[in-house]
């Protein structure tokens, strides 16, 4: 699949300019995948996502981060002092011609540069502004300084992740943050919802429609992504407690994380009841595993112990997974309709005939490196072609400073002046 | 119990011109979604102002199971699809109809619901809705402008298209699951909850937003094949990228920080029973500070740990170490107290946490009292940005949480399709409604 689908343009012709840091880059990602004009703004030692790892280099070199490259695809980059006078200047030329402006970081960076954003706005009133700080932009923490991890413990998260207790109910291992940079995606994806909220809002009357002011906080964002945890706590005063690969629940729950015969893992569980037990139950006996499910011994069991013929059955279900290996337990146990899964490394899916039909992964080239790399570009397609993709990588520090300052309307001397300035 | 107030039951409202112009206006949902990845997408439409009409049945096709799950407002009748809390969180502000589509005479509705709406937001098992004859190229007929969202484990293209999937099995296959926990030989801890089913949700909406810009500037609608799974990819970092550059397989890093030298960088234990404090020390300048506020000890002036490349290399020992610190310490006066001194610490906090002890949420009002027509007024959790000047409100149109079973049939089918109060009536006797 080379083609996009013509949702992958929704945003042509709209204008973005993304101030800050790493906090709001998944924003103008997700942004530039539909087409919009992203404008990241990077002082002149560049933002901090380039001195983020890892690397493609053997040295950490801000044009070979691939943490960088991941959060700033499709997106232009400007090198503008904006906090200098001269680029507080530039950054409002630029603001005539924007729709929209994130700006991401600690509350109080962010706070300073927010008067020059209501001025921007009184000169285009359709001007979007959208902050993404930890907090938000008031209340008691809004000057905590904070990390991914920081916010996905505060807003919850990490209080459903984890292993097991040990039998006598105590933990001895710690809640866990799973995986990197979810904070910033989960607050991000709220504010492109905001975001698109208000570029509808702002078409309700072409002649008056204004945009808006956007305060996103990371937190609250990170804080209602935890489904059942609020409302068992809300209705019933319980606490979840974190279990080994499966759901946080306020009891003990049977496992589903099952080791398979080429030493990997599936997620392998009952969700339908009795229907899920009759398909297993032939799986164990296509796989010519004993058993006495079709007893009445055990249907005995069942009736007066449950628990106890839980166990056994869950015994069975390690057995069969045993006997194979994690992509076959996927394969044939969705063929008989289990929702059961293997646990794949993230990679794996890049060559997956289903993903390649379906165009997920995009090949991508960075400047410095003599090969493309797949990216995850999409999450849709319309039946036919995925919805989103970029027209280009992330860009190098500066890369697009002369052509966005042109088309702002900046001579050529007037560029030439603020370089001497060390303003852009 | 944390019921806000005892409330006279909810009356529906319509929507209402005077109030202020809502983001969505004049956006009509039919909300054919279950559990919470569906219904996550709409509760955002909702939100945002749009007339989200959710379409429900009492058969176990076409019943959300969420209707049924713990945990439940106390009291009332033990088998009633309208207590569930996790339900009522999860649809807010939408209106509720009954409509039995198995049935000839309910689909023949559901096409006239379909003319009068601008989107449709479906995640029902792959095939039902072709079996219904309802699949998009139908409904597309009906409705040239017809924004359909369809929302799948796998996708409805590919290979996988008939494959089934919930949260977890999405987690799993993404990698997501395989990313979170502590290194091998531990197992993956993974996901404790569908996050999935949270974040596809809110692609849908932002799917759907843009598909209303685009057919604002195009005239058309468009089909949407929404996978959970690639979801789940699209938001799994770095990991492909550098296991292509390496050849490795993406390894686990437990709380550890994998793309730079910060260190401690993790979650400790704090002085009370399964109390913990995650601490994030980015610089050397951090670091000195951090070291100052725990009373400089020994341990913390060793020479291995003075650069942020040191702390990274003693990792092990620099986590013992702080911990033999932490476990003494009551976890919130100590994240004041290394706030203070500007180094990022938060707490591990629980639901309870969160709800009772947290006066940044109690501040910025991120729970919102909402009426519910059956259990009386419950906070529900709220849209996580303040807007200066856009209307955005959990409880949507109706201003309230969610419908019960069939609670806005009346309205819904006398104003959207006018019909009569007989021929409701009738339908209602008949088993369609």
């Amino acid at each position: 699949m080379n083609t996009e689908a013509a949702l992958s343009a929704a945003l042509d012709g709209t204008v973005v300019i993304e101030n800050g840091d790493e906090r709001g880059e998944f924003a103008g990602v997700l942004l530039a995948s539909f087409g919009a004009d992203v404008i990241k703004l990077e002082g002149r030692q560049g933002s901090p996502s380039r001195r983020l790892g890892p690397f493609s280099s053997s040295q950490p070199d801000p044009e070979q981060s691939l943490c960088f490259w991941r959060y700033n695809l499709g997106k232009k980059s400007v090198r503008l002092e904006a906090d200098q006078p001269a680029g507080r200047n530039v950054l409002e030329r630029l603001g005539q011609r924007a729709d929209v402006i994130i700006d991401a970081g600690e509350a109080a960076d962010v706070d300073r540069r927010l008067g020059l954003y209501q001025e921007m706005r009184d000169s285009n009133p359709r001007l979007i502004v959208c902050t993404i700080t930890p907090f938000g932009l008031d209340g008691p923490y809004r000057n905590f300084k904070m990390t991914d991890l920081t916010q996905l413990a505060m807003g919850g998260v990490m209080a459903s992740c984890g292993y097991d207790p040990r039998p006598d109910k105590m933990y001895d291992t710690p809640p866990i943050a799973p995986g990197m940079w979810h904070a910033h995606h989960i607050a991000c994806e709220h504010a492109v919802i905001a975001i698109t909220a208000a570029l509808n809002f702002r078409e309700l009357d072409e002649l008056t429609g204004e945009g808006d002011c956007i305060d996103v906080s990371i937190h609250e964002a990170v804080s209602t992504c935890t489904e059942v945890a609020l409302p068992s706590y809300i209705y019933n005063e319980k606490i979840v407690q974190r279990q080994t690969g499966r759901h946080a629940g306020v009891g003990r729950t049977p496992p589903w994380l099952r080791r398979t015969k080429d030493g990997r893992y599936v997620k392998a569980f009952l969700f339908w009841g009795d229907r899920d037990v009759r398909i297993i139950t032939e799986m164990l006996n296509e796989a010519g595993i004993e058993h006495d499910l079709e007893s009445d011994a055990y249907r005995e069991l069942a009736e007066h112990s449950p628990s106890e013929a839980h166990k056994r059955f869950s015994t069975l279900i390690d057995t069969l997974v045993l006997s194979m290996t994690a992509e076959e337990v996927f394969h044939r146990a969705q063929a008989k309709g289990l929702l059961w899964a293997s646990v794949r490394y993230p990679e794996e899916n890049i060559d997956d005939p289903h993903f390649q039909a379906r165009g997920t992964f995009q090949p991508i080239r960075q400047p410095g490196l003599d090969r493309d790399l797949s990216y995850p570009v999409s999450v849709a397609t319309d039946g036919k072609r995925r919805v989103t993709a970029f027209q280009r990588g992330a860009p190098r520090l500066g890369e697009h400073t002369q052509e966005v300052l042109k088309q702002a309307g900046f001579s050529d001397d007037e560029i030439n002046v603020l370089a001497g300035q060390g303003v852009i | 119990m944390a019921q806000m107030t005892q409330s006279e039951p909810a009356k529906p409202k319509r929507p209402n011109k005077s109030v202020s112009r809502r983001p969505l206006e004049g956006v009509r949902v039919i909300d054919l979604t279950k559990i919470v990845a569906g219904p996550n997408a709409t509760r955002m439409l909702a939100t945002m102002g749009a007339e989200v009409i959710r379409v429900e049945w009492h058969d176990q096709r076409a019943l959300d199971l969420l209707r049924g799950v713990l945990p439940k407002a106390p009291g009332g009748e033990a088998d009633s699809l309208n207590r569930s809390g996790l339900f009522n969180n999860i649809n807010p502000g939408k209106y509720g109809i009954t409509l039995n589509m198995s049935l000839p005479q309910g689909r023949d509705l559901f096409k006239r619901l379909i003319a009068k709406a601008a989107v449709l937001c479906e995640n029902y098992s792959p095939g039902q809705m072709e079996r219904w004859e309802l699949g998009y190229d139908t409904l597309r007929k009906i409705n040239p402008g017809l924004i359909y969202l369809q929302i799948s484990g796998m996708g409805k293209s590919g290979t996988y298209n008939d494959y089934l999937s919930v949260g977890p099995t999405a987690q799993a296959l993404s990698g997501l699951t395989h990313m979170s926990g502590l290194p091998a030989p531990m197992p993956p801890a993974g996901w404790g909850y569908s996050y999935l089913n949270h974040s596809t949700g809110y692609y849908g909406a932002m799917h759907v937003m843009l598909a209303l810009l685009n057919r604002r500037r195009t005239g058309r609608g468009c089909y949407i094949d929404l996978s959970q799974t690639e979801v789940g990819v699209m938001t799994s970092g770095t990991a492909t990228l550098e296991a292509q550059l390496t050849g490795q397989s993406t390894l686990r890093y437990g709380n550890r920080m994998p793309a730079a030298d910060w260190a401690p960088h993790g979650a400790y234990p704090c002085r009370g029973p399964d109390e913990w404090i995650t601490l994030a020390v980015q610089t050397d300048e951090q670091w000195q500070a951090c070291v100052a506020e725990i009373g400089s000890p020994d341990w913390a002036r060793d020479a291995r740990f003075r650069t942020a490349a040191g702390r990274k290399a003693h990792e092990d020992d620099l986590d013992r170490l702080m911990t033999e610190f932490t476990k003494n310490e009551d976890r919130y006066e100590l994240m004041h107290r290394l706030q203070k001194q500007g180094i990022p610490a938060g707490v591990v906090q629980t639901a309870a946490d969160r709800y009772l002890r947290d006066p940044q949420l109690k501040e910025r009002g991120a729970f919102v009292p909402l009426p519910h027509s059956e259990i009386g007024t419950w906070p529900i959790e709220g849209f996580p940005a303040k807007f200066h000047t856009m209307p955005v409100e959990v409880g949507g149109l109706p201003g309230r949480a969610a419908p019960c079973m069939g609670e806005d049939n009346d309205a819904v089918y006398r104003d959207v399709l006018g019909l009569t109060p007989e021929t409701i009536a009738q339908l209602r006797e008949d088993w369609i409604i």
